[in-house]
């Protein structure tokens, strides 16, 4: 097991070289950077060749006359003694603007997970149970209702009509804290903020259930028809126990794949939930980065997510062999 | 350069019915909009956060704004004159060749922590603006052809022109001014603390930025004028213009621009106009569709006259804009006395066009409904920047009328980036973009010929004549000369139609009525001089 970490540990140099290598690559190659990006739109851009050498001059601070590789490289020593560089929006040093973000999306997102899994786990289990009863046709048709509603609509619809005053006024308009609460104290700043995070965590949420149900449902249905579930009725076990124990616990396995994408997942913002309700999260950071071909801050947030792939799918993996003594990881390479 | 205008709205969503039930009692209690806010507080919308608030170094009209509160310059314009006025400097002087722009600055003016602004602060902005080491070269290709500027005593400075050039008072006086002592620290300028830390001497100063939420300015208690009534002006970054709209209607926004379709079908209701006032100005702006000459479907002035003449622009302004703009016919602003409105727009004419085309040699030889030449269809590509609708709106139609033409039309759609740089490549065959520019610009960049392999004339125009005209007309310091050269040229580009020239949108602006002395200039709003006209 040790040696098996050991190399997958040593595995992630070279995944994470190749990711970063080919993020760096594309966005070097990707028409525009952000010097002549501000020259196009600010009307400003003359041919005289002293016009040229401002350019010029402008690309060099940033590293931007040398080729892709060397600038690579220089990205990639820097991120090794985690220095991530400063954004070119604003100067601010990139880990800075990210530790701004990061709290923010991963508030939203741990809530929204809690919410969906504790919601639909449940669910899809009550619907195998009762298998084809009418519970499980109207929910699976309500939560397949929800998942089609797009974010964007719904998002303005609750703006609308639970925040805007003209029907109801129970919310903020967005925002992630009032004007007037700084300097309060810790209750009342977590009570702002989680009457900001409504609004957001209902948008998140809604369209998830369906997936995560669905899904545990039927790995529960594939479990439920093994001999050893008609074992464990006719020993005489109460149907709860048979449920909860002999057939859920094994039907985890499959949901552990889903955790290999819980850790990025958790990092990244939404842009359409994010501008709607003016949260300045992962998801505009990363939006508006690319949009402006910001280097520094696109490298780290894909770095960071890269990162946190591979370590998802290393636990994930791992726990496979907690949950299934039956698999063997040793072999597995 | 700007993207079109976006002159479309949010989804009328009043219609649905909506079902709510979710925590109503709950959080009934925490409820209340906004609260304790004072009277002479403004709340105003910024639809994208600033990259920096060092007006050296930043790019984008947002910072543009809150810095037009914090610094200040040495002239200004006049608001209705669209003159020059003093601001930091009381009056100039210009020398018989100007060549030299002499400055007599105020004396007792103070930056808004106390220290006195002298003649090093010009001296060290400007410095800063031309060293290799600032990132700012969108700002530093405006100040190319000033060599120096000389402190010549504690409140007098020289700057100095290596050439002539007609508007030298508005690019010196136009220079913003930042704190020598603040910024001379040995620091980075482009990552300086500073930069999200302005101060200035302007009316207001600066006292909070809430990343992606808001930026806080306060009355400037030592500035030297009359001091504005507002005493407060929040800016609430709101990435989304609908809820932006949704929070003017609250109250928790006194004053925002609104789009088209809000102005018109969102804005008059008795509820609404019992709060609120409506302003509609004109700025420096046009749209255009530009014809790549270089092409050979569009080298020939009659094609381009034909083009014209095949837009329903009329009916294009009712159906898109909502009847919300003006047509132009030129490059200039048309309400200065460049522009010249004696030239008559070119209506829509198919019977007329298609005359032209048969000139040009266009005519439909093989019977398959598209015109052709020398055995080749007219067909070209309408390059647009995905996302703008107007743009994607305004490629429908067109599509639509050139085919009744016999013209076939492909519309291509790119980010913006990449836009900008099919622009820069020149690989294009027409675009639908619009300029915003100065109240006085000089046409050289957009129009001079010097300007077609990499400047903004990506068109290709050429003109012998405009070309004279445009070198004169830099070193033409009488009003009147060069008044005459400049409608001149916008003949000549209007005879030559590089551009079917659009419209110019107006300014929609919503202000509570909060507030009072809402003057509309010829150049807009001034916030400094409304007053509060009692609570709501």
């Amino acid at each position: 097991m040790k040696r098996y970490i050991l190399k997958r540990l040593f595995l992630l140099v070279p995944t994470l070289i190749g990711i970063t290598l080919i993020t760096y690559m594309i966005v070097r190659f990707t028409p525009g950077d952000y010097t002549s990006l501000r020259l196009d739109m600010q009307m400003g851009l003359k041919t005289t060749a002293a016009s040229k050498e401002i350019l010029d001059q402008e690309r060099r601070l940033y590293g931007l006359d040398k080729p892709w590789y060397v600038g690579y490289m220089d990205w990639l020593g820097k991120f090794c003694t985690l220095d991530f560089g400063t954004s070119r929006k604003d100067g601010r040093p990139v880990s800075e603007r990210i530790g701004d973000a990061l709290p923010i999306t991963l508030a939203l997102n741990l809530i929204t997970m809690l919410i969906v899994y504790v919601i639909s786990i449940p669910l899809g289990i009550a619907a195998s149970v009762k298998k084809d009863s009418l519970f499980d046709r109207v929910s699976s048709l309500a939560l397949f209702i929800l998942y089609s509603l797009p974010t964007f609509w719904i998002a303005l619809l609750l703006l609308m009509f639970l925040s805007s005053g003209e029907y109801l006024n129970l919310f903020p308009l967005g925002g992630i804290t009032s004007d007037t609460m700084t300097g309060a104290g810790f209750f009342p700043l977590a009570g702002d903020a989680a009457w900001h995070l409504v609004l957001p965590v209902i948008t998140l949420t809604y369209g998830s259930f369906a997936f995560l149900s669905r899904y545990t449902r039927a790995n529960m249905l594939e479990v439920i028809n093994q001999q050893y579930i008609t074992t464990a009725r006719s020993k005489g076990l109460s149907e709860p126990r048979v449920i909860m124990v002999h057939a859920f616990r094994n039907s985890l396995i499959p949901l552990i794949t889903l955790m290999a994408t819980l850790l990025p997942g958790l990092l990244g913002g939404s842009v359409i939930v994010e501008s709607i309700f003016s949260i300045p999260g992962m998801g505009m950071l990363a939006f508006e980065a690319i949009l402006a071909r910001d280097i520094p801050v696109i490298m780290a947030i894909e770095a960071i997510s890269a990162l946190l792939t591979l370590g998802g799918i290393l636990i994930a993996d791992l726990s496979y062999a907690l949950v299934d003594p039956r698999i063997r990881l040793e072999t597995k390479i | 350069m700007q993207r079109p205008g976006e002159p479309d709205g949010v989804t009328d969503l009043s219609r649905f019915g909506f079902c709510v039930s979710l925590l109503t009692a709950f959080f009934c209690a925490c409820a209340g909009g906004v609260s304790s806010r004072g009277a002479d507080e403004l709340y105003a919308y910024l639809s994208a956060e600033p990259d920096t608030l060092n007006p050296v170094i930043s790019s984008d009209a947002y910072s543009a704004e809150i810095n037009s509160h914090i610094y200040e310059t040495l002239l200004d314009m006049d608001l209705d004159t669209l003159g020059r006025k003093p601001d930091l400097a009381e009056r100039w002087e210009i020398s018989p060749d100007h060549r030299r722009y002499r400055f007599f600055l105020k004396k007792g003016v103070l930056w808004s922590d106390g220290v006195e602004f002298t003649a090093d602060d010009v001296v060290y902005s400007f410095k800063v603006i031309k060293d290799p080491k600032t990132a700012n070269a969108h700002r530093k290709v405006n100040y190319l052809d000033i060599t120096e500027v000389r402190k010549i005593d504690r409140y007098t400075v020289d700057f100095i022109y290596s050439k002539e050039y007609y508007l030298g008072l508005e690019i010196c006086g136009g220079m913003t001014i930042i704190p020598r002592h603040l910024f001379n620290d040995g620091a980075d300028i482009n990552t300086h603390r500073n930069n999200r830390l302005p101060l200035g001497t302007g009316p207001y100063r600066f006292t909070e930025w809430v990343t992606g939420s808001r930026i806080v300015l306060e009355r400037n208690e030592r500035y030297r004028d009359r001091k504005p009534a507002i005493r407060k002006i929040v800016y609430r970054i709101v990435a989304e213009p609908s809820v932006a709209f949704l929070m003017l209607k609250k109250g928790e926004l006194d004053f925002m621009s609104v789009r088209p379709i809000q102005w018109v079908r969102q804005t008059g209701s008795g509820k609404f106009l019992r709060s609120f006032n409506k302003f509609q100005y004109f700025t420096p702006n046009y749209s255009y569709i530009a014809w790549n000459s270089r092409r050979p479907v569009f080298s020939d002035a009659r094609v381009r006259r034909a083009m014209s003449r095949l837009i329903n622009l009329e009916a294009i302004l009712e159906k898109l804009l909502f009847g919300l703009g003006k047509r132009v016919n030129g490059t200039f602003y048309f309400y200065s006395k460049y522009y010249n409105s004696d030239i008559s727009p070119i209506e829509y004419d198919p019977a007329g066009a298609m005359a032209l085309l048969k000139q040009a040699g266009w005519a439909d030889t093989d019977g398959d409904g598209f015109l052709d030449r020398n055995g080749r269809k007219f067909s070209f590509t309408f390059t647009i920047s995905s996302g703008s609708k107007f743009a994607e709106r305004l490629g429908t139609i067109m599509k639509e009328d050139f085919r009744k033409a016999g013209i076939d039309m492909e519309i291509n759609r790119y980010e913006w980036a990449v836009f900008v740089q099919k622009l820069n490549s020149r690989d294009f065959d027409a675009v639908t973009l619009s300029w915003s520019l100065g109240y006085n610009e000089d046409p050289y960049d957009l129009w001079h010929s010097s300007q077609m392999e990499a400047g903004f004339n990506f068109v290709g125009f050429r003109d012998a004549e405009a070309d004279s005209i445009m070198e004169r007309g830099r070193r033409e310091f009488d009003e009147a000369r060069r008044t005459a050269l400049f409608r001149r040229l916008d003949r000549i580009i209007y005879r030559e139609q590089p551009y079917t020239f659009m419209f110019c949108s107006p300014a929609l602006v919503v202000v509570s009525k909060r507030f009072g002395n809402v003057v509309v200039h010829r150049a807009g709003l001034d916030t400094d001089e409304w007053t509060i006209a009692g609570d709501r």
